[in-house]
């Protein structure tokens, strides 16, 4: 294959223009710094940014993020839209963990009033919220219960005492995509999943308490209710086993019929099908109802946190859920796309949606700053509060980063590395970590990691997001 | 050693070999356990049948080994010794033989969501054949 030179556009774009020889029918645009593009170009992150370049009916450029990492398929932190009636979908391009994503949930704590109690809220979050490598989830959803659940999601949990009436409405989407169609996920995955709703699953799923070290933008904070000092927690999973094998099943559906629709891609994983065919419609419904369900799974993985919360500090101790984003998706939006308004279907693949302030789609109290969005670092750093602007709508397909994107190989990170000892650092610097493997410390170290910061700066200096406030961890719960 | 462990920037890998497709298959499927749990353990008190299909050798291995990871995750069952069939490209059929999952004797190492296509190599090599595989964790 042809060497990729990306060029560079300003301080925190690059493209890579369209070469027809390696079948792109668009350019690549990537938000990088310089030195996050040399980081980038370590990897084949690039090289999948320019198959997906390659998806029929792309619309606008095949878009990479400033932590895109290499993934299978698809880059981690890459976002695509492709038309509706002449375009494909793909499974890969949503990923294997839909609507993995993350919930930010406000104490009505101070760190000061926290700390003491660290490890003993730990204990008991690590009780009441299992990892799920291996143990089942406490919900006990019954198999009659399931199609439910996949309809209505956040609000299957919250009308089953499992939350607050608010919470629902709190979430992207309101915490479930209408386009939901049950049946069209298989039975095994509703058997794979439904055991494990209420887990947080293992690699890089966490809940993390933090506190606020550092406000940056004071209406964005207020509009958030959140102020330096006050504890908040954040909750990374996604659909578990449920989602895992719709994914599975979809992907080994679409290669079996591309040759129908004669689509011919350079990497298997990509596998897709026309939006508007059988195959395609039957997956976004089964996508849709996989989103769902991991939405119900924050939802009561932060239900079950609630009461930890009380256990240790009394029932005065309140949580209030901020925002609920989901990163891995293929949503119908509408957008401005050379001078004309197009309904596409945006795949995000370790993206969020950050749209920006007066979008009907963001919560009324939120519509003044933009959404929030929230971009965790690694346990040993910090993580971001953001509000979506206006520049995501006009050039990312409403879109930025995920995360600070992954640096080292799990076991180039691991080398020569003891758990324990690692912990016991950690501990120094006041973070408390409690896993249910060694594996689950070791592969997420801080060091694993590109530093977050580098990659905020990047979005908030493109103008896709700005910083509301950023978030240093405390104790941390890993699968 | 059946297999050994290959770095991706976010995931995991792994190559195995085998003398023959079918051994090939097996030494897969035990690399694949592997990497979900401690498989030192494992007794095998019950056996199961696992069937895949495909077009290729490449889609069968990336069907089978989703296979078997539905019964380990799914089905909660720690599967430690597999005894392929005779296959061809079009399928597989495999006796697998473990126990239910049990975190005291086959301690949890990562979740594995899904056995991809990404960088797959099914091929010959001097001593038989060679597979490269990498899974979503």
């Amino acid at each position: 294959m042809a060497e990729i030179r990306p060029e560079q556009i300003d301080a925190f774009r690059y493209r890579i223009p369209r070469d027809r020889s390696l079948g792109m029918r668009t350019d690549v645009v990537v938000y990088a710094s310089a030195a996050l593009m040399e980081q980038i170009q370590k990897d084949q992150s690039l090289t999948q940014a320019v198959n997906v370049a390659t998806l029929p009916g792309i619309v606008g450029p095949s878009l990479a993020m400033p932590d895109i990492h290499q993934g299978y398929g698809f880059p981690i932190g890459g976002v695509a839209a492709t038309d509706l009636d002449y375009g494909v979908v793909s499974p890969g391009g949503v990923g294997f963990d839909i609507n993995c994503g993350v919930r930010l949930v406000r104490s009505t704590l101070p760190e000061t009033e926290v700390r003491p109690r660290l490890k003993d809220l730990i204990n008991q979050t690590f009780r009441d919220v299992p990892c799920g490598t291996g143990t089942e989830g406490r919900v006990g959803v019954k198999a009659s219960q399931i199609d439910d659940v996949l309809r209505q999601g956040a609000r299957w949990m919250v009308e089953n005492g499992f939350g607050d009436e608010r919470d629902a409405e709190f979430a992207e989407a309101g915490g479930a995509l209408e386009s939901a169609l049950p049946n069209k996920v298989s039975a095994r995955a509703k058997e794979r999943g439904t055991p494990q709703l209420g887990t947080l699953g293992s690699g890089n799923h966490f809940l993390e308490v933090q506190y606020v070290e550092q406000v940056h933008d004071v209406p964005g904070a207020a509009a958030m209710q959140i102020e330096e000092g006050q504890v908040v927690i954040l909750i990374h999973s996604g659909s578990r086993g449920l989602g895992h094998q719709v994914c599975t099943d979809y992907v080994a559906l679409m290669n079996q019929v591309m040759p129908k629709y004669n689509i011919t891609l350079p990497d298997r994983q990509l596998a897709c099908a026309p939006v508007r065919s059988d195959e395609g419609r039957s997956y976004l419904g089964a996508m849709a109802a996989a989103a769902n369900f991991a939405w119900a799974n924050r939802q009561a993985i932060m239900h079950f946190l609630r009461g930890a919360f009380r256990r240790i500090f009394g029932e005065s101790a309140r949580l209030e859920l901020i925002y609920d984003v989901c990163h891995n998706i293929a949503k119908r939006e509408t957008y401005d796309v050379d001078g004309r308004t197009r309904e596409v279907l945006v795949h995000r693949k370790g993206a969020t949606r950050a749209f920006p302030p007066g979008d009907p789609e963001i919560p009324a109290s939120y519509r003044s700053i933009g959404q929030p969005v929230f971009i965790p670092g690694s346990m040993g750093t910090a993580s971001w509060v953001l509000a979506g602007q206006a520049r995501a709508k006009q050039e990312t397909f409403g879109s930025v980063c995920h995360g600070a994107g992954r640096l080292l190989s799990r076991t180039a990170v691991r080398k020569g590395k003891n758990a324990r000892e690692e912990q016991r650092k950690l501990e120094e610097n006041g973070i408390l970590v409690r896993s249910e493997s060694k594996d689950g410390i070791l592969e997420e170290l801080p060091e694993a990691y590109k530093n977050v910061d580098e990659v905020i700066e990047v979005v908030h200096n493109a103008g896709l997001a700005k910083k509301v406030a950023r978030l240093r961890p405390m104790g941390v719960i890993k699968g | 050693m059946k297999f050994e462990l290959l770095e991706h920037p976010a995931d995991i890998g792994f190559r195995a070999r085998g003398r023959s497709l079918e051994g090939l298959f097996a030494n897969c499927a035990y690399a694949l356990v592997s990497i979900i749990l401690d498989p030192c353990a494992i007794q095998v008190a019950a056996e199961i049948a696992v069937e895949a299909t495909g077009s290729d050798y490449e889609s069968l291995l990336v069907n089978f080994l989703n296979e078997v990871l539905y019964y380990v995750d799914g089905k909660g069952i720690a599967l430690g010794r597999f005894d392929v069939g005779r296959l061809d490209p079009a399928h597989v059929r495999c006796i697998a033989g473990g126990e239910p999952r049990n975190p005291e004797m086959h301690p949890p190492r990562v979740v594995v969501k899904a056995v991809t296509y990404h960088q797959l190599k099914v091929a010959r090599d001097e001593t038989g054949w060679v597979a490269e595989v990498y899974v979503d964790v």
